[in-house]
């Protein structure tokens, strides 16, 4: 070919061989178009890593911080005494848990007696009030009428009959009496006849529902007392209400009777700890000073290195010498310790001298509580006034050996300081007395609903996503798959509030359905609980588990199936034996990603677990679901506004996060070893 | 054009319209279609007026031009083509070992048991070697250990794998070589015993060596089995089957023994896909 012949666009060109291979178009410093679009890209891809990595740092830096704080603020604890005060209020508080446990199964003893009159009569209550609420406007003007009526007779009363110029005045008033009884009359039949009305109507008609209702044969009774009483003409108690009220009081009285050992040992039990007591308030007043001037001493040393600080950084001479001088009038006093710590140690002989009689006090008092009682109320108490008495018995064990070897100049350790945030059982913030950071009753909070969300969600979304994908008809998956994954499209406070105001009181009403008695933690008293919001988080979690699982089955080759089919294998065979055991990594990986969704979801909870910091009280066994509880998420959401930056509330909110993010760390690291796991199968 | 050499076919007829006018079945007639339509999508017909015998005992292969239905076919033997929702026979009858398949009263499940089959893309179960071939006897609800290892064992010998796998039942089916795969499907499909193994296109995603190790395979296990192959290489048809049948367009052009069909077709347009001029 012509090297200089000019051929379509190409340029003519002496070094043909040279012409083809080189390169072509944009060029600066050697980098060519793609090569800059390459590194745009590439630029975006590593800038979310160095936001990844600065937001770990900061978050480290934030929550580690947290541990040498803490550390200062258990010193001081120590130091102040009430950690020493502290030990026997908590034998102080055992012995409550018990005392009111034991105390609520009195009464339900006690009340258990009268029981069908007291639901009789609370049925009549609930009754009239429905009534009234019904028929209150008519009540209103009939009321109207009457003041007016009342008003009429007054003027009657103080015009003289005998003066000459009222005479027109009285016949006035006598004749706007006369209409007013007259419209009186007319408006108690309309009243009358409007309460007979409402009594038939639902509304009216609410008695209470499953254990609660009165027995059938008292409402015929029960509705002639209401309508009775209703009618504005009468204001005495209908005779059969009246009579209930006196045969509930006997029988109450009665039963007093007949517990009065129960309870002169409930008397007894109160009794012994009393003098406790009162050592107790006394000596944890002086620890209250004592921590006041600790606070005054570290608040002193963070002004003083204010000042210090303020000083460096101004320019102005004078300004500075200000600040100096201010700095210097600060004076940061160590306080005597050993003073302040001498009551305590004063106590110690006393506190022994105290505890000994109340443990086998106790201990024979527990013995006297009765054995059987009628009421399920009672018996659920009593069973956990033991656990609260063998908790009582441990504290006292456990305390008299903390008390007795207590020193205010012991160390704290460093991994005091770790493990008493890791495994505290208590958080209390903002309190005066000493706050304590620890994350046991949050960790528990959101494990519990994790798990619950996870036993809901896990069988729904699998199955559903196995229906789906493999045996419903194209036509139901074209509608059931957007429908499921459009869930995941519902802003999660709008699921809060349905959360509370419907799935909560539907849930509280279907727990006081009777033959659902033997359901752990039913009847429940709260619309806030554990289970509402692990239902709620479980509903939030099926999108995420059903769209991976799907699309795990998805990923088996068709022709794993064609083949199993070709074996003579049913459908459902073939799901079962060759499909879901194949894609079983990718459902795992699923639910494990649904965990993620659900520990780290913070709305919901916020909204709809009653936000109760307290470890949930395991006594009841799987009825602890029926409490409200607070979670990790939620008291970030909650507190970290209200705490000032840096303190040491605000660190501990951080060290929560951090707590939730190696938690989403490890289930998303396990996720993928799971799934590489069973891929090389 | 099938009019005008209609003389040729000698075990099949393919007039258009149908008249059936097959061969009597003799006894060792396993499979009988009967002036077969069929469509994917109702209206299309994809086979037009099959109608063939297939004899026990025999490798029967079907060749023929991408696209000329002979895998669709197959796949009606088995009725794996319920799969796609609006697939159906829409003339003709299918008749296996003397029961039209298509019945309502037909049991897909036990067809499948009946005649086996093994596809192009070799795909063992994610599951061990064993349990691969097991597969299909513990479907049936076959929970007896010794049945299982007897079954197993009987079906890897004939599928010539036993000497390579025996050390190693327990291990993943994944873990083999594509041929040896093959074989292990092989071997999972007779593990049922079947009357009938159809197979597509068994070796076209092997190496020339594991294709011949298949090949050998074929012709040995036609003693016990009635097996029926699709093949796009018509070298191997000549070397494993005894008769074959010619597919163009959806119509079975000609069918007789392997033979006949590569040295001396009937029909003209036989002869050309056979010599390469055409396909």
């Amino acid at each position: 070919m012509s090297q200089t012949a000019p051929t379509g666009d190409n340029k003519p060109n002496p070094e043909a061989g040279s012409v083809v291979f080189k390169r072509k178009g944009f060029q600066f410093m050697g980098l060519g178009t793609q090569d800059f679009i390459r590194f745009f890209f590439g630029g975006n891809a590593s800038l979310a890593i160095i936001i990844l990595i600065l937001i770990c740092v900061f978050l480290a830096k934030e929550a580690f911080m947290f541990f040498p704080q803490h550390h200062a603020g258990l010193k001081d604890y120590r130091q102040s005494g009430q950690e020493f005060v502290d030990y026997i209020g908590d034998e102080i508080g055992a012995h409550t848990n018990l005392y009111s446990s034991a105390n609520i199964a009195y009464f339900a003893e006690v009340n258990r007696t009268s029981r069908e009159e007291d639901d009789i009569l609370r049925a009549h209550r609930a009754v009239l009030a429905n009534l009234e609420n019904l028929t209150s406007k008519t009540w209103g003007r009939f009321e109207r009428e009457v003041d007016a009526l009342e008003d009429v007779g007054d003027d009657l009363e103080d015009l003289d009959p005998a003066k000459e110029e009222d005479q027109p005045k009285i016949a006035a008033l006598q004749e706007e009496k006369e209409r007013l009884e007259k419209e009186i009359v007319k408006f108690r039949v309309e009243l009358k006849e409007e309460v007979s009305a409402a009594i038939n109507t639902n509304e009216a008609w609410e008695l209470g529902v499953g254990s609660d209702a009165p027995p059938p044969e008292s409402l015929p009774k029960l509705r002639e007392a209401v309508l009775f009483e209703a009618s504005p003409e009468v204001d005495e108690e209908h005779p059969y209400i009246a009579e209930l009220k006196a045969v509930s009081k006997a029988k109450k009285a009665a039963a007093v009777e007949e517990f009065a050992d129960f309870k002169a040992t409930l008397k007894a039990m109160q009794d012994v700890v009393r003098p406790l007591k009162s050592l107790h308030s006394e000596i944890r007043s002086i620890a209250s000073e004592n921590k006041a001037v600790l606070v005054k001493l570290s608040t002193a040393a963070d002004r003083k290195e204010a000042w210090i600080k303020g000083a460096a950084a101004t320019k102005d001479p004078d300004e500075k010498a200000r600040m100096l001088a201010e700095a210097e009038k600060v004076v940061i006093e160590a306080p005597d310790y050993d003073a302040m710590a001498e009551p305590f140690y004063e106590v110690i002989p006393e506190h022994a001298a105290l505890i000994a009689p109340i443990d086998t006090e106790m201990a024979v008092l527990f013995q006297q509580l009765p054995d059987k009682v009628e009421t399920r109320s009672a018996h659920e108490n009593l069973k956990r006034a033991k656990v609260y008495y063998d908790r009582f018995v441990k504290t006292v064990a456990e305390n008299r050996e903390n008390i007795k070897g207590w020193s205010h100049e012991k160390p704290v350790s460093a991994v005091e300081s770790v493990s008493s945030f890791l495994f505290g059982r208590d958080w209390i913030t903002n309190s005066s007395w000493h706050d304590v950071y620890g994350l046991l009753p949050i960790f528990t909070g959101s494990l519990l609903i994790s798990i619950i969300a996870l036993v809901v969600a896990v069988p729904f979304a699998v199955s559903a996503a196995i229906y789906v994908n493999q045996l419903a008809p194209l036509r139901e998956q074209n509608f059931v798959k957007p429908a499921i994954e459009f869930i995941e499209a519902i802003p999660s406070v709008v699921l809060g509030f349905f959360g509370i105001l419907v799935f909560g009181e539907t849930l509280r009403v279907v727990s006081q359905v009777e033959w659902l008695q033997w359901v752990p933690g039913f009847p429940m008293a709260e619309r806030l609980t554990i289970l509402n919001a692990g239902l709620l988080l479980a509903f939030m979690a099926i999108p995420t588990i059903f769209t991976l699982t799907e699309d795990a089955l998805n990923n088996i080759p068709q022709a794993l199936t064609e083949n199993s089919l070709a074996m003579g294998a049913s459908k459902l065979q073939t799901v079962f034996r060759v499909v879901v055991p194949t894609a079983v990594s990718g459902i795992i990986a699923a639910v494990l990603l649904g965990f993620g969704r659900i520990i780290g979801e913070t709305m919901v909870v916020l909204l709809v677990a009653g936000n109760k910091i307290k470890i949930p009280d395991f006594t009841e066994g799987i009825g602890v679901i029926a409490q409200p509880t607070h979670t990790m998420t939620g008291i970030i959401a909650q507190e970290l506004a209200e705490v000032d930056a840096g303190s040491l509330h605000w660190r501990a909110l951080f060290m929560v996060g951090m707590v939730l993010f190696a938690i989403s760390l490890i289930v998303n690291f396990s996720a993928q070893r799971v799934l590489k796991r069973f891929q090389k199968i | 054009m099938s009019d005008e050499t209609r003389e040729g076919s000698l075990s099949t007829d393919e007039t258009p319209g149908g008249s059936s006018a097959v061969a009597p079945a003799t006894a060792d007639t396993v499979i009988e279609v009967d002036d077969v339509n069929f469509a994917y999508v109702k209206g299309k017909d994809v086979l037009r007026d099959i109608s063939m015998q297939i004899n026990k005992g025999q490798v029967t292969a079907f060749i023929g031009p991408s696209g000329c239905g002979k895998s669709t076919l197959l796949r009606c033997l088995n009725r794996m083509n319920d799969l796609i929702p609006t697939a159906e026979i829409t003339k003709g009858e299918i008749r296996i070992l003397g029961t039209d398949i298509y019945d309502p009263s037909v049991d897909v499940i036990e067809l499948r048991k009946h005649v086996g089959m093994v596809f192009q893309k070799y795909n063992p179960f994610p599951k061990s070697i064993y349990e691969n071939v097991a597969f299909g006897l513990r479907i049936q609800g076959i929970k007896s250990k010794s049945v299982l290892d007897e079954a197993v064992e009987r079906s890897l010998k004939l599928a010539g794998l036993w000497e390579e796998v025996k050390d190693r039942l327990d291990s993943s089916g994944l873990g083999l070589s594509g041929g040896q795969q093959q074989r292990l499907c092989i071997a999972r499909t007779i593990a049922v015993q079947p009357k009938i193994v159809l197979m597509d296109e068994p070796c076209s995603a092997l190496d020339p060596i594991s294709t011949t190790i298949i090949e050998e395979l074929i012709t040995q296990l036609k003693d016990e089995f009635t097996i029926v192959i699709v093949t796009h290489n018509m070298q191997q048809a000549t070397r494993v089957s005894d008769r074959t049948a010619y597919f163009y367009l959806g119509e079975l052009i000609e069918m007789d023994d392997t033979i006949k069909i590569f040295n001396n077709p009937s029909r003209k347009e036989t002869e050309d896909y056979v010599s390469g001029r055409f396909g």
